[in-house]
């Protein structure tokens, strides 16, 4: 069915404005319970007083991707609604999107531009004062010029977010590579879903879920590795237990390094030893395969073995003896191909015994986790986010986790979906399908394939031969970079790097405040970030600018802007497109290549990069009246259309299809492939994904010979554990109430309250043996930092003994001090899951 | 062997012939007195949260719920440990429950809930064995501690004074009538009234 | 000696990278540096007076004016629906949980409470008593409408 015939079906011929309206209008009329409108004296009784303007929009949070309709009056957010016809969330949002009223409205909103200074100049040492934003970017033209002519385009940076919208994470990779010609941009996606790529790329060939959320009213059986979805991903958790208890069949098994919410709903609980999930996953591989219930035929046709290198280190710094010792340090994706025996004689040295030892899981356990994968009968999704990325082996995890739904055939049909949960709500519609990494270009293209950047300047409208062809640096080089001195000019939006980056006495801080560093930070609050910057630009949030995010389930959703942004500020894409302003070419790209290509001379960045005939192609007249769109206005186009249309022209008919831009405003989103309209669930699959062609069953089209690949991998050992002196692992992660750094929860009354300072969370038999007790006033100690905290012996975190968790919430608790900037070598994904501390009184 | 037998009936039923009456009497009652400690130590020290948590079965199941609990760690510091609830503190009763404990022995050398699944799947049984126990004693071991007659319904919340007013002072319910997991996790509760 | 010079200027200029100026603009994390770690406040009581506080909109989830601990909501039990659900309130006097709950998600009534309602921490949370770090100008709809009466 075409997408015209199905909106046809449900609703009748609506023009956008009038199906938004109706739309709202019943939602808040069937939530509310009150028909419209009312006459008792004591309500608000006018027609005019008590209509709201409703607007769908994406939750600012999780990668959920709930739908919301919010509310306004008056120029301002009065109440949101899950959306009821959405089919991601169905009406239902989690105690945070039930307050996204609310996060506008902090009252120390950063409204006009702050730059450091002293007697009337910039001086990095200086006091932050308001500055115009002509004198901001001023100042950081002439720093980013400066670096760009002393040092070259390795001297700047961007550190941006899975939280940017698709055409801000868009401008951005065009400002920073084709305008600056520098690939040092890199978004905080590295911190959270760098590992997922590379087990897709490695995997598949081509990045993000085959499966769906549908996947979660289809299986029998829910695994989840490393993910503690009550608390992180609310919403895909009321699916799954709406399955789990509404058909007694089903089955579900939680894995942690240590028990929280999620467990309320285990049938098979299990702790494991951290970095033994490795273990756990080979023993699966072996058990399917010693019981001969691999998938014979779908193996032969579609999958491809390959055993992975070894001994790969651990991305730390290059003087680190873990470094040094490690035989494939800088072959670290390397693999070579191998036969399904080999495959087999690999992991049979993880028999049952072996690794209950490892890991410390007991043998029954471990037997009826096997038994659900290789059970041909049971359809199993499996789930994971941050236990299994954020890891030293996190691509090896991804992979191992696929090997097991290849090897039984369990893959891209409704309910057999290994299904990797993404954290923001657009590290995939930003970050990874635009591409806003050091490696990459959009589409799945990267920076070191020339034909890849050939392919890109030609749609750019770029000179031949210009894009950078050497890797940037990514999230924790761009910080070892900053402190070493070789990255100057630093530009960091939608995101608190301070606080979420690894050792951040060791490395961050040090980066942000060595002298010759300039470092601009966008943010809506003053975060600890930018805190440490030297200037600081007012940002629109949210619904204070027309936006566009993509879920975990590839489905992307648009909203226009909905209330005006408070005093000076600004989207990071106005702030972006009017920085470009201030380039010419002359200045920032190499002699030769004007010279080979004289019409570009003397032209400014913006010129070059957003009124290309593309990005400016759609006038002012084809936006919505009845929203303002302040960047369109004042740049006299439509520009969020332009960006959005020649970026969708990257993926159009290679399998990353988008719809067109208008369609998106009308749906709720639509997940891509969308190939004719229609919308693609599952991919690979013949008859549900469009690329896959007729007769070949599944295709892993992403790979040139169509098949996936099962990969032989060790486990090896984590960068730090615990010792004699630090005795303790230490996991850090989130809480249900607080999204990520909490500077938009945190300045929300109810949620402060509900959870208003970080805790450690440790058993209580741990606290007795150092003689501390709950609430007491402790120091947790590594060998980079350390940070005070109070003790929690009985919150909803249950650690075993021998492990604490803290949550990073906390502006005054940052724990990053703390942990260690060990990276997964392939995808240079910090494992923030384990390191070693102690903890001890701080009255000691 | 029946000759020995016989003859040590015969030493005990002769007369003392050395020892006088006072002394035989007083050690008697000396002896008494150790051995009655002695068995009463031993007793007690089977009511101890180091005696019951020796066994694994009880140390990695019910204790680590306990320790999150109320009755573990609290305000005042006023706790309690197994024996408080789970063994009677009337002599008599005290006794029979630990003649009945011999059935656990029993379940510790044949690990009838050695593991944690085993454990899980009996919680249920186990459970109710104490849910009846309470009922039918009309839930003595709470009171030897709570005592109803002096519970100060001012300090308490409002949810608490409200249902400790009424249906507990009348009589309709006891107190593990809603407080039924208030020291370890509650089991599979379908089918138990009012829940 | 001039290996001590040497140390000196090290030690300043390692100073130097952590110097940072006096005042924080970091609202959340007070005047504490960056560099330095503040006592963490005490930990706050849960409010447990039984007292309904203010939505902020009709379809907020309430808040929870009562302590939890303990409270278990897993496969075995849901303490809340104990009081809570239509079943137990007469006996409870606790409010009811809403119609929503008893819906599915497309909208079907069903017999019981719903299964995507039953962890009903992912949407209704204890308030301890903090006070917040900043404040928040939030304006509910009776707010504004009154704003604009006055206005006129």
């Amino acid at each position: 069915m075409t997408m015209n015939t199905w909106m046809n079906h449900t609703m009748p011929k609506l023009s956008r404005r009038e199906f938004i309206k109706a739309n709202a209008v019943a939602t808040a009329a069937a939530a509310a319970g009150i028909s419209i409108p009312v006459s008792a004296k004591n309500l608000s009784t006018t027609h005019n007083q008590n209509t709201l303007t409703w607007a769908k929009a994406p939750c600012r949070f999780c990668g959920t991707g709930c739908s919301v309709n919010v509310a306004t009056k008056k120029g301002r957010i009065v109440a949101t609604h899950g959306d009821i016809n959405s089919p991601v969330n169905k009406g239902l949002n989690c105690v945070k999107g039930y307050f996204l009223s609310k996060i506008l409205y902090g009252t120390d909103r950063l409204t006009t531009p702050l730059l450091r200074k002293t007697n009337g100049k910039y001086d990095k040492n200086g006091e932050f004062t308001p500055v115009s934003w002509d004198e901001a970017f001023d100042v950081m033209a002439e720093k980013f010029k400066t670096a760009l002519k002393n040092k070259g385009p390795k001297s700047v940076g961007m550190f941006g977010s899975g939280q940017w919208t698709v055409w801000e994470g868009y401008a951005a990779v065009k400002l920073m590579k084709a305008g600056f010609l520098s690939n040092n941009i890199d978004p905080n996606a590295r911190h959270c879903m760098a590992s997922a790529v590379g087990g897709f790329m490695r995997t598949f060939g081509i990045d993000e879920p085959m499966g769906c959320y549908d996947d979660f009213e289809h299986a029998d059986a829910f695994v989840l590795w490393g993910s503690n979805m009550a608390e992180m991903h609310p919403i895909l958790w009321t699916r799954l237990t709406d399955r789990r208890l509404s058909a007694p069949h089903v089955k579900v098994s939680v894995l942690s390094t240590f028990e929280h919410r999620s467990f309320e709903l285990a049938d098979i609980p299990i702790i494991f030893t951290p970095q033994t999930d490795m273990a756990i996953l080979n023993y699966i591989a072996n058990y399917i395969i010693q019981n001969n219930m691999v998938d014979q035929s779908f193996v032969e046709k579609h999958v491809n073995f390959r055993k992975g290198n070894d001994d790969i280190g651990y991305g730390l710094r290059a003087e680190h003896v873990l470094q040094k010792n490690a035989k494939n340090a800088k072959k670290a994706g390397g693999s070579q191909p191998i036969s399904f025996e080999d495959f087999a004689k690999f992991v049979s040295k993880y028999d049952v015994d072996y690794v209950s030892k490892l890991s410390g899981v007991s043998t029954k356990s471990l037997e009826k986790l096997a038994k659900i994968y290789a059970d041909p009968n049971t359809k199993v999704m499996s789930l994971w986010t941050m236990g299994v990325n954020q890891h030293t082996r996190g691509v090896w995890t991804n992979n191992l986790l696929y090997n097991i739904h290849l090897l039984t055939g369990k893959i891209s049909t409704p309910g057999n979906s290994p299904f990797s949960l993404t954290g923001q709500p657009s590290a995939c519609g930003t970050a990874r399908e635009v591409g806003t990494f050091s490696h990459r270009l959009p589409a799945d293209m990267v920076v070191k394939n020339p034909k890849h950047r050939k392919i890109a300047e030609h749609k750019w409208k770029l000179p031949e031969g210009i894009l950078p062809d050497w890797n940037g640096a990514h999230a924790v080089k761009q910080n070892r970079d900053l402190k070493d001195g070789n990255i100057n000019a630093y530009w960091v939006q939608v995101n608190n790097n301070v606080q979420a980056a690894p050792n951040m006495n060791q490395e961050t801080l040090p980066g942000y405040r060595n002298p010759d560093n300039f470092v601009v930070v966008s943010d809506a609050y003053p975060t600890v970030t930018a805190q440490a910057a030297d200037l600081v630009l007012p940002t629109a949030m949210w619904v204070e600018k027309e936006g566009a995010y993509g879920n975990a389930e590839r489905r992307t959703q648009f909203w226009h802007q909905m209330v005006e942004a408070p005093g000076e500020s600004k989207s990071d894409l106005w702030q972006l497109v009017e920085f470009s302003k201030r380039f010419t070419t002359d200045e920032v790209w190499p002699e030769h290549v004007l010279n080979k290509n004289p019409s570009y001379k003397n032209k400014t960045l913006y010129d070059v990069l957003f009124t290309n005939g593309q990005v400016d192609a759609f006038p002012l007249s084809e936006t919505d009246s009845s929203f303002n769109n302040h960047e369109s206005k004042d740049f006299g186009f439509y520009l969020q259309k332009g960006l959005f249309e020649e970026y969708a022209s990257f993926g159009r008919g290679k399998a990353h299809d988008l719809a067109d831009f208008d369609t998106y405003h009308e749906t709720r989103g639509l997940r891509w492939p969308v190939v004719n309209g229609k919308e693609t669930l599952w991919r690979f699959r013949e008859g549900s994904d469009p690329y896959v062609k007729t007769g070949k069953g599944f295709e892993f089209y992403g790979k040139k010979d169509g098949r996936a690949v099962i990969f032989a991998l060790p486990y090896e050992p984590p960068a730090e554990s615990p010792d004699k002196e630090f005795d303790l692992w230490l996991s850090t992660g989130r809480v249900l109430e607080h999204w990520h750094s909490g500077s938009m929860t945190q300045r929300v009354p109810e949620l402060y309250r509900a959870f208003p300072d970080a805790v450690v969370f440790m058993h209580p038999q741990d606290a007795r043996d150092r003689q501390l007790r709950r609430g007491d006033e402790v120091r947790i100690i590594s060998r980079r930092g350390e940070i005070k905290t109070r003790v929690e012996t009985r919150g909803r975190n249950k650690p075993p003994q021998g492990l604490v968790f803290v949550p990073w919430f906390d502006a005054s608790q940052l724990i990053n001090k703390v942990t260690l900037d060990a990276t997964d070598p392939i995808s240079k994904q910090t494992d923030f899951k384990k390191c070693a501390v102690k903890i001890i009184s701080a009255r000691a | 062997m029946i000759n020995k037998i016989k003859h040590y009936w015969l030493v005990m039923r002769r007369p003392s012939v050395h020892y006088s009456l006072g002394f035989l009497t007083m050690g008697g009652f000396l002896m008494g007195i150790i051995f009655w400690g002695g068995f009463n130590t031993a007793l007690e020290f089977t009511n101890t949260e180091e005696f019951c948590t020796g066994c694994h079965e009880m140390r990695n199941n019910v204790y680590q719920e306990l320790q999150q609990t109320i009755h573990f760690s609290n305000r005042s510091g006023v706790r309690a440990k197994c024996s408080d609830c789970h063994v009677p503190h009337d002599w008599t009763d005290k006794l029979a429950r630990k003649m009945q404990a011999s059935k656990e022995v029993w379940g510790k050398l044949f690990g009838t809930i050695n593991t944690r699944e085993k454990f899980e799947e009996k919680r249920r049984e186990l459970a109710e064995h104490e849910w009846a126990r309470f009922k039918s004693n009309d839930s003595l071991e709470c009171r030897n501690c709570h005592n109803f007659e002096y519970m100060d319904f001012t300090s308490q919340s409002k949810r608490a004074a409200k249902q400790h007013s009424t249906a507990l002072a009348k009589g309709e319910k006891t107190c593990i009538d809603c407080h039924k997991g208030i020291a370890h996790q509650l089991p599979d509760m379908t089918g138990v009234e009012g829940w | 000696m001039s290996e001590k010079v040497i140390v000196c200027f090290f030690v300043l200029s390692l100073m130097a990278f952590n110097t940072i100026a006096n005042e924080s603009i970091a609202t959340l994390r007070g005047q504490t540096s960056l560099s330095n770690e503040a006592t963490p406040p005490l930990m706050e009581k849960v409010e447990n007076r039984d007292i309904k506080r203010k939505r902020n909109y009709p379809m907020q989830p309430p808040t929870i004016p009562h302590k939890i601990n303990n409270y278990q909501v897993d496969l075995k039990t849901n303490k809340c629906l104990t009081c809570h659900s239509r079943k137990y309130t007469e006996q409870s006097q606790a409010p009811m949980i809403s119609v929503t709950h008893y819906m599915d998600r497309d909208g079907n009534f069903l017999a019981d409470v719903s299964p995507r309602r039953y962890f009903c921490k992912q949407c209704h949370v204890t308030q301890t008593v903090a006070t917040p770090l900043v404040d928040n100008s939030f304006m509910d709809i009776d707010d504004i409408l009154k704003a604009e009466r006055n206005q006129r």
